[in-house]
């Protein structure tokens, strides 16, 4: 770079850097649990420390997503409405909630008149940001969410999700950004599930984004997979990016994003200025410690730079699932096998980004094509929808070999939006649930079977909302059924207990 | 002994109330909120914790930091919750009972017949949705396109062509069985 910049434009550039600012927004609650924790993070677990995670400065706390969703349901058996109402209620800081667009928390396509209840349903429970992205781009998929968001009275936030591949160029993204534009969203998002995003493709795309995102503030959602995540927000800081996704540090890094205090600690020293609290994030960060000394759960470990992430692109936690999956059919030694395959499936598949769904669909095809022997004998009829566009725009044409194989007729193929052929189910399920059905009980019918919504809870009774390490300290020890007596004292108080 | 650990929790619930109680008074009387400040830091409980968990040897526990002073004794009875060892998972399938094996029907059709096997390890389904009539029947006629069941394969639906057009003459599988790779599912008789 040139160091004689005409004067006018160097002192414009000072005045940008001081007035710069970096936000930030808390997925402790969110995306590092859903990472490290395979999403077990119970109501119970967060409402004790939400007064200082409202003192730590977050710009918004996003709380929900297709995963938390879906988890709250099927394993906790917790109402996840009831969830979002109660952070809501206890946080005074913003909250966010994700969802697939049209698919909502689920993979299916739902109609526009279920994802409007569903915004209305967020709003009312008060959540202020609603955040969408679709997992193949075609943004057809999350206008009616947009627009539902709007009317809900949220603010939107538009994501768009980063892979590699010799079709997501830098060109591919800035023509997604100027479709999100022309949605009017209140932000737009890099979302990068893997942590595939280097410092040196961050130098050319991040600045265009910005310049294509025309004012609208642009946020960055990485992953620290490959290690390389803080110097990739660094680079977004300097490309003008408003916001950063992050975690408190014992639920950061890894397969997870990265610690807020780190990337407070770059966003300073590049001159930004920001709102975080130290004592409050110290604070955050010790209670969630020792939540995963209490649960037995793993904290995020700083990953080394992998380069065969960089090949496969799957997600680490879909390789242990695989592993598992193939240890159970007896075939776990050809699992470097169908790695390599997965890489040609991919590509054969017009370059699906590497998430849920499409992880699921690339790793089983890659099954199929080594176990037979034979490639696409035998193709699932969710990929055989897929190729055909039932869920949106491909990327890239897929190949021959497998449009051949997959022998897919000419009126198979969908051209318009995705959840332009489905009907309203609202009707159908008001007449099915009767007149004293709520907003509320219509959407869990629309997503899951009466008997996993039977068994839902609201989570409320079994939440404290404030505790301290010594009220931790007491109740570990009065949980411990190997312990008879404790007598603790600290500070002028005295307890004593024994069974 | 479990409704001990039980009683001796809510116990444990009432004193953490008192103490709770007592700082705020003592926040709100005379210039006391310095010293009853509860400045025990989630660095210290992971310490303590710590010490405790890596001490099971000891019936009876004394720690003293600082502000801090505990006192624990331990069960002799029982030592420490007791560790169910789950038995040592060996590389044969020990008690698992195999699937009974059709000998019966097992490849006993004519030469010409074909038989439709299952692509992989998966869950074999005889129709399009729990409840719904089942793809194909005994004695039905197919067309070579014809789906005549699916198979589950790591949470994706593979329907599963009849391959021939012809009869279906034999159906090998229950509905929702796991089934092999190579697994004989549906025998057809070409027309």
């Amino acid at each position: 770079m040139s160091k004689r910049n005409l004067p006018h434009s160097s002192a414009d550039t000072v005045a940008n850097a001081t007035r710069k600012r970096f936000d930030f927004v808390d997925v402790t609650l969110r995306d590092a649990h859903q990472c490290l924790w395979s999403t077990r993070m119970t109501t119970a677990m967060m409402t004790p420390i939400l007064p200082a995670i409202d003192r730590a400065g977050y710009a918004y706390v996003n709380i929900l997503g297709g995963a938390v969703f879906d988890v709250c349901v099927r394993y906790l058996h917790e109402n996840p409405y009831q969830r979002v109402g109660l952070l809501c209620e206890r946080l005074g800081t913003p909250c966010d909630a994700l969802t697939r667009g049209q698919s909502l928390y689920t993979f299916e396509l739902f109609p526009d008149d279920i994802v409007a209840l569903n915004a209305a349903a967020l709003a009312r429970r008060g959540v202020a940001v609603l955040t969408v992205y679709d997992a193949l781009n075609d943004n057809r998929n999350i206008e009616s969410s947009v627009r539902a968001g709007k009317a809900a009275g949220m603010k939107i936030s538009a994501w768009m999700t980063y892979t590699l591949s010799p079709v997501h160029t830098d060109a591919y993204y800035v023509e997604r950004t100027r479709e999100l534009v022309a949605l009017a969203p209140d932000s737009i998002c890099i979302k990068d599930p893997t942590g595939l995003l280097t410092p040196q493709r961050g130098r050319t795309l991040f600045p265009a984004v910005v310049q294509a995102a025309a004012g609208i503030p642009v946020q960055l959602h990485s992953h620290c997979q490959s290690g390389l995540a803080p110097e990739v927000y660094g680079v977004a800081i300097e490309s003008g990016f408003g916001f950063g996704y992050t975690a408190s540090a014992p639920l950061a890094n890894g397969a997870s994003l990265p610690a807020t205090e780190d990337i407070g600690a770059r966003a300073r020293a590049l001159g930004c200025e920001i709102a975080l609290d130290a004592d409050a994030l110290a604070e955050v960060a010790g209670y969630f410690s020792w939540v995963c000394e209490r649960e037995g759960k793993p904290r995020g470990r700083v990953a080394r730079y992998d380069p065969a992430l960089y090949e496969h692109q799957i997600p680490g936690g879909m390789i242990s699932n695989l592993r598992y999956q193939l240890e159970t059919m007896g075939i776990a030694d050809r699992m470097p096998e169908i790695l390599e395959e997965a890489a040609r499936v991919r590509c054969d598949l017009g370059f699906p980004i590497v998430v849920s769904p499409f992880a699921q669909y690339i790793v089983t095809q890659a099954t199929l094509n080594v176990v037979q022997g034979e490639r696409y004998k035998t193709i699932p009829d969710e990929i055989r929808k897929y190729a055909c566009g039932y869920y949106g725009k491909l990327a890239a044409q897929p190949s021959a070999e497998f449009l051949e194989r997959a022998n897919i007729r000419p009126e198979e193929y969908v051209t318009e939006a995705p959840a332009a052929h489905i009907e309203p189910w609202i009707p159908r399920l008001r007449a099915d649930l009767g007149a004293g059905a709520t907003d509320e009980d219509i959407l869990l019918a629309a997503f899951y079977d009466r008997k996993l919504i039977a068994e839902l809870q609201d989570p409320t009774p079994g939440c404290a909302f404030r505790t301290t390490p010594l009220a931790e300290l007491i109740a570990f020890f009065a949980k411990r059924s190997d312990i008879e007596y404790a007598r603790v004292r600290f500070a002028g108080t005295e307890m004593t207990f024994s069974s | 002994m479990f409704s001990a650990a039980v009683q001796s929790s809510v116990r444990a619930a009432r004193l953490e109330n008192a103490s709770c109680a007592a700082v705020g008074k003592n926040r709100a009387g005379i210039s006391l909120a310095n010293v009853a400040k509860d400045n025990l830091t989630y660095e210290d409980l992971l310490r303590i914790v710590e010490l405790v968990k890596s001490s099971p040897q000891f019936s009876e526990f004394r720690l003293k930091v600082g502000e801090i002073e505990l006192h624990l004794k331990r069960k002799r009875e029982v030592a420490s919750a007791p560790a169910v060892v789950a038995p040592p998972e060996g590389n044969e399938p020990a008690e698992v009972p195999a699937q009974p094996r059709r000998k019966d029907v097992a490849e006993s059709w004519p030469a010409h017949w074909l038989v439709v096997r299952s692509p992989m390890v998966g869950t074999f389904y005889r129709a399009p949705a729990p409840g719904a009539a089942p793809f194909v029947e005994i004695g039905r006629a197919v067309e070579a396109d014809a789906t005549v069941c699916i198979i589950e394969v790591m949470k994706l639906m593979n329907s599963i062509p009849a391959g021939a057009r012809g009869v279906v003459r034999e159906i090998l599988a229950e509905d929702a069985q796991a089934v092999e790779y190579g697994q004989p599912l549906v025998v057809l008789e070409p027309q």
